[in-house]
């Protein structure tokens, strides 16, 4: 594998004063990568001609142990495929069987799951953006942003029991109804938090060196983006409406106004106002969705043991924090889906880094990296 | 009241007299550099110390978390606590590595930095040794930085040390320039090169440099910290990209020995800045009712700048190595002879010919 | 207009990094802005609802646990971590003689104390430190894992939980 790989690289250029390429390994393990990520990075001096991504350090067969569990139980999986964003995950496959199994969730449920998602969307941008932040050189923002992730991930082990792996949006509706203080509480937060936004903002956003850093780097072009099924925020960045929560609205979206976050530019920094405004949108998402909450059941009815019909196939795509988050399900009649496939917004985003770097320096690969806001286990899954 | 003078009077006389005890005073010529030597290191070496635990604090408290509290009050003792496990760790060399440039350059690194050391003036007389060229003696001895992470990323034998060090080599050299050209209208201003003389020359004229020479000091602190290697100019071991950079490879003592390098190598352009620009020994005008000795007024502000250099660090990200030469050249070279050129018209026309 | 237009980008450039240095030299200012919880000596209660550890529930009156070995954890569970035994005992009624379960492999799902109809296990938030020198601590049996319900029971809609959502199971 290794020496495949290593053999498109050509180790060995053709520059007259022979000289020699310059290859890099970038990880699997590095401060920068996010994870397991192994980039072999071919090099001319400081200037990158070649990046190739190595991926499969992450590889757990999700998708193959999902055919051997049942429907419920695959949900737990679903929590570990991007543990960043594992509401946004559990509420993906949870849609997808509803779909196979035409189930239709209360409207109590389907506020809740709303309230939830976007506030892993909160909790999932705030690490993006320490995370990116601190790949160029900065160490702070992390900081302050795990700050305020933290009493995200308070509201929500005060409610599901866990901080991570929630396993909360099930099949048909929640795991448990919130506790009564739920609301105030997470009011008190969204109010804490919505000037923090600002706080960010003056850190970084026209700092004159993250401006250097960020601005016209890593340019995604419209055309490359959609040719590379770049998704989410990082398309949305190039000027390119992809929101499917305005598109194909799951949920009660379309019932709440919020907009669809676009920049032009297709640069990092663009990609990086994309987020930082969608943090924005979705407080108030939130806000608006807290006082559409009506007492109400929190589970549909549903048999003891879900089946799906015979030969019946899904598609459904969700916008996660990442983009879009696709599952396609097979259901063979019986209680554990025959194939289950999940379209991942970080391998498709990923796959764009080599245009993205090519002529740029090694410093411009974490910029990139970062900025495409990449989950390394959603890569391999 | 003490003064730097007394006490090194005080303390030389007391020397004196053991030495005639001794019955050595024969010797005095050639003990008194070696104490002065130890004294030097000890003081250093506590200043370096207690400066890696300011940093902590520092950025601990910029990111809302309370920093080393654990060994000691205040968690004063951590960085001894760190230096004795440095010492005590393993020495993890790799095996290819070029044997002698390797177990050099983190020598070279500390002995370069440190040596900046002998010519600034914590107090009136209170100096190592006070050279007429004490400015170019420094800018001299620092930038032998610049070898000793050049040998240390070639040695290692690894492939982002090489490439730290060869950042690290363009940052520096091209850094050196603008450093060298913001002293220069303090030097035309008070004609001497040694760093006693600047201040004494403060004293006299009654105010510091940084109010006419602000984009000077703003300049001179840039290329400082470039210098130093310390971020926002961190390039040579950013390790988001390089990992260490050029200390990869190194462990245990030599790691510590770079490590205490890039301390003293703040302590030092930040001493540099604070004779220069702050009035070095000078008290603070509105705070003069206070009468404390030159040296405390001194260590004062060079903990102020020290903090200032801190705070870049933990809240600017890291320039990328072509926007960093971009800087220094296009940027801070410019703008530095600029000022030369307005800090010596206007002081013809201030004082005409021949003003000193 | 080029220089100017240059001078222009070093003062913003200065002012920005200026706001920038603003920011973190207020929360360096202000001490009671520290959020750190300094973990072995500030313990900090955790929510009721925290899947922590799993307990089973044993009755202190009729001296013996509420499991009756039905099996719907050891179904429900999707890493097969549940293995345990029952009898039937000479009153007809089934009782559990042997429980163990593998918390290397168990991830906290909920899905057993759920699908458990006969109030036999339980999360508690009290005993969160799960960590042991021995891989094979992990694999804990009944001894272990015997927990007796407090005086003061669960807020009532913790007990409606498992009313609330059924059995979640299959095969």
């Amino acid at each position: 594998m290794t020496d495949l790989l290593l053999s498109q690289v050509k180790v060995g250029g053709e520059s007259q004063f022979g000289t020699d390429e310059y290859v890099v390994n970038l990880g699997p393990q590095h401060p920068a990568t996010h994870g397991v990520l192994r980039l072999i990075v071919k090099l001319d001096g400081e200037t990158v001609k070649e990046t190739v991504p190595v991926l499969g350090y992450l590889h757990r067969s999700i998708e193959k142990i999902c055919e051997n569990r049942t429907y419920p139980q695959c949900i737990t999986y679903t929590d570990r495929i991007d543990y960043v964003s594992a509401m946004s995950v559990n509420y993906a496959f949870a849609l997808a069987t509803e779909k196979l199994m035409n189930i239709e969730a209360p409207a109590r449920a389907q506020w809740l799951r709303m309230i939830f998602i976007e506030l892993q969307r909160l909790a999932s941008h705030l690490l993006w953006m320490g995370a990116f932040a601190g790949d160029i050189g900065a160490l702070t923002p992390f900081l302050y942003g795990l700050r305020e992730r933290e009493r995200i991930l308070d509201l929500f082990e005060m409610t599901c029991g866990q901080r991570l792996t929630y396993n909360y949006i099930r099949i048909g509706g929640v795991m448990i109804d919130i506790l009564p203080d739920f609301v105030s509480k997470c009011i008190a937060f969204l109010d804490y938090f919505e000037p923090k936004i600002d706080e960010y903002e003056d850190l970084l956003t026209y700092n004159p060196i993250f401006l250097e850093r960020t601005k016209g780097v890593g340019v995604i072009s419209p055309e490359m983006g959609i040719n590379a099924g770049v998704c989410g925020p990082s398309l949305r960045g190039s000027g390119i409406a992809c929101d499917v929560r305005k598109q194909q609205p799951y949920l009660y979206y379309d019932q709440v106004k919020f907009a669809e976050c676009i920049e032009t530019a297709g640069d990092c920094w663009s990609r990086y106002k994309v987020r930082m405004r969608e943090m924005r949108e979705s407080v108030s998402i939130i806000r608006q969705s807290l006082e559409r909450l009506e007492p109400g059941p929190i589970e549909a009815k549903m048999p003891p043991v879900l089946k799906a019909p015979l030969n019946s196939e899904i598609y459904s795509r969700i916008e996660s924090s990442r983009g879009e988050m696709g599952v396609y399900l097979v259901g063979d009649g019986t209680a554990k889906p025959w194939k289950a496939k999940f379209r991942c917004a970080s391998f498709s985003n990923l796959y764009v880094l080599d245009q993205l770097t090519k002529g740029w320096k090694v410093a411009d690969i974490m910029a990139v990296l970062g900025s495409l806001d990449m989950i390394v286990p959603e890569v391999d899954r | 009241m003490f003064t730097g003078e007394n006490i090194i009077q005080i303390v030389s006389g007391f020397l004196h007299w053991a030495y005639a005890q001794v019955g050595i005073s024969a010797l005095a010529g050639a003990i008194d550099p070696v104490i002065t030597a130890i004294v030097m290191f000890g003081f250093i070496s506590v200043f370096v110390m207690f400066l890696v635990w300011m940093e902590r604090k520092v950025s601990a408290h910029m990111q809302s978390r309370i920093g080393p509290n654990r060994v000691g009050p205040f968690g004063l003792l951590q960085t001894v606590a760190d230096a004795i496990k440095l010492t005590t760790k393993e020495d993890v060399k790799p095996v290819n590595r070029d044997k002698i440039p390797y177990f050099i350059a983190p020598i070279v690194a500390f002995v370069a930095t440190f040596m900046g050391m002998v010519v600034i003036p914590f107090d009136k007389g209170m100096v190592v040794q006070d050279l007429n060229v004490g400015i170019l003696y420094i800018i001299a001895i620092t930038g032998f930085t610049v070898i000793a992470i050049l040998t240390a990323g070639w040695s290692s034998n690894n492939k982002f040390a090489l490439l730290g060090g060869f950042r690290s080599a363009a940052q520096i050299i091209s850094y050196e320039v603008p450093l060298v050209l913001s002293v220069v209208p303090i030097i035309m201003i008070t004609g001497t090169l040694s760093l006693s003389g600047i201040v004494e020359y403060q004293q006299q004229a009654g105010y510091w440099f940084i109010f006419p020479q602000i984009v000077a000091f703003i300049i001179f602190i840039t290329s400082a910290t470039a210098e130093a290697n310390r971020a926002p100019f961190d390039i040579p071991e950013a390790e988001s990209e390089l990992i260490g950079g050029f200390h990869t490879e190194y462990s245990g003592v030599k790691f510590a020995m770079f490590f205490l390098g890039e301390y003293i190598a703040v302590v030092v352009s930040s001493a540099v800045a604070v004779t220069l620009f702050l009035g070095g020994w000078l008290p603070v005008a509105f705070l003069g009712f206070l009468h404390l000795p030159g040296f405390i007024w001194f260590l004062i502000k060079l903990v102020s700048v020290i903090y200032l250099v801190m705070a870049f660090r933990w809240t600017f990200p890291r320039l990328r190595v072509d926007q960093l030469m971009d800087f220094g050249w296009k940027v801070l070279i410019p703008l530095s002879i600029l000022n030369i050129l307005i800090t010596a018209s206007v002081w013809l026309l201030l004082y005409g010919k021949g003003a000193q | 207009m080029g220089i100017l237009k240059y001078f222009k980008d070093i003062f913003s450039g200065l002012w920005n990094l200026l706001v920038g240095l603003s920011v973190t030299s207020k929360y360096f200012l202000n001490f009671k802005a520290v959020t750190t919880q300094q973990y072995p000596e500030e313990r900090l209660p955790l929510p009721a609802r925290s899947r922590s550890m799993i307990k089973l529930i044993y009755d202190g009156e009729k001296d013996q646990f509420n499991c009756v070995a039905c099996l719907m954890c050891a179904k429900a569970c999707p890493n097969s971590c549940i293995k345990l035994e029952g009898v039937r005992q000479a009153d007809g009624k089934r009782r559990m003689t042997t429980f163990k379960l593998d918390f290397s492999t168990c991830i906290f799902c909920g899905y057993c104390v759920e699908a458990c109809g006969f109030d036999a296990l339980t999360f508690v938030s009290e005993e969160y430190e799960n960590a042991v020198y021995k891989r094979g601590s992990l694999l804990q049996d009944e001894h272990a894992m015997k927990w007796v319900r407090q005086a003061q029971p669960i807020a009532p809609e913790e007990q409606k939980k498992e009313t609330v959502i059924p059995a979640v199971v299959g095969a």
